[in-house]
């Protein structure tokens, strides 16, 4: 038994002694930076990129500074292009385009017809509207004629309570009678 | 021992720093590998592929105390897939030659130093009935001389199951060479 157990421990020993030598490690070195090379780290090309763009500092924290600068100043840019777009793509649903495509001369003429055209945009907003110079300036004739009675007629119910009085009967009965959809 | 600044400068993706970790633990992965695979050739490829795996996962090394252990777990995984295949190979068939070889080096006086195809032969020769914890436990702690709480970090074992594997290790290396020597 106890030859045994000396038998062990010599070739255990004798194991021990004889550690395998790594021959020629550079192979090995050269080997494995080339395999890394070829398959690279995730997010390598975003440190390669920052490197060969801010390469040139060499104080660390200047480096870090002037990344950070670089980050903030694209990050505003690419939100003012895209506010700007927005804005654009805004603009070009509320197009209107004129009958024989000339814009008329007087800007105020041209504000009262975009008035108009926005009072009408809620109804058209997803179509292209088509209306003639003329035809515009009929609407907006019976346009500021009917806002002109509208006014009058209100004007007229406020001095008369028994007529405010019994429009508004007449409002509530019909809404009343009004049935469910 | 790795130091931090080592370690550090490879996370930043400096593969010029990377080979003095190749340099410094390539030697200590050769040893183990050529251990449990008994083959120089495949050992110089599990190094390779430990080097390449230490170098995508450098991110998760948390000390450089731990990084000896984390390093010798990957290698050891490594040669377990190594062994697995290796089992679909048919199995090695050893003549007396190789109980020669064993029985002059015990029975040779002072330090014994084998070469590299003889430590081979003996190597496989005595762990070939071993399973691979056994054989990783027993290269582990008895020719590389690691202490078990590092046997622990690197197999992933517990405590216990390292000591049970080492004792069935030596239990089985001894009644082999009870047998034929």
């Amino acid at each position: 038994m106890a030859t045994d157990n000396n038998n062990y421990k010599r070739i255990i020993e004798i194991l021990r002694n004889s550690r395998p030598e790594l021959i020629r490690p550079e192979e090995i070195e050269d080997e494995v930076i080339k395999r890394i090379i070829r398959q690279k780290r995730p997010g390598e090309t975003v440190t390669a990129l920052i490197a060969s763009l801010f390469g040139w500092v060499y104080v660390s924290w200047v480096r870090r500074s002037l990344i950070g600068a670089v980050t903030l100043l694209v990050a505003i840019f690419i939100y003012q292009q895209a506010s700007i777009l927005k804005q654009v793509n805004n603009l070009s649903k509320k197009t209107v385009i004129m009958g024989n495509g000339q814009l008329p001369a007087s800007s105020s003429e041209f504000d009262k017809k975009l008035t108009l055209y926005k009072i009408s945009a809620g109804f058209y907003s997803d179509r292209e509207i088509q209306i003639s110079e003329k035809r515009l300036e009929e609407l907006l004739i019976s346009y500021q004629d009917l806002q002109g009675k509208y006014k009058d007629l209100v004007r007229i119910i406020e001095e008369n309570p028994e007529l405010k009085k019994y429009i508004e009967n007449k409002l509530n009965e019909k809404r009343n009678t009004k049935p469910d959809l | 021992m790795i130091e931090k600044e080592l370690i550090d400068e490879c996370r930043k993706g400096d593969l010029h720093n990377f080979r003095k970790v190749v340099e410094k633990t390539s030697p200590m992965v050769f040893s183990i590998a050529f251990r449990m695979l008994g083959d120089k050739d495949v050992a110089r490829d599990v190094v390779q592929d430990t080097m390449v795996t230490i170098w995508q996962k450098m991110n998760r090394i948390k000390t450089p105390d731990s990084f000896k252990s984390w390093v010798c777990r990957i290698a050891v995984n490594k040669c377990y897939d190594q062994l697995r295949k290796k089992k679909h190979l048919p199995e090695q068939r050893y003549d007396d030659q190789t109980w020669e070889l064993i029985s002059n080096h015990i029975s040779e006086d002072g330090i014994t130093e084998l070469e590299s195809q003889e430590n081979a032969r003996i190597l496989n020769f005595l762990t070939d009935k071993l399973s691979n914890k056994q054989k990783a436990v027993f290269i582990l702690s008895e020719l590389e001389e690691m202490p078990a709480d590092e046997i622990v970090r690197v197999t992933g074992m517990k405590r216990s199951s390292v000591k049970a594997n080492l004792h069935y290790a030596r239990k089985n290396i001894q009644t082999l060479l009870q047998k034929y020597l």
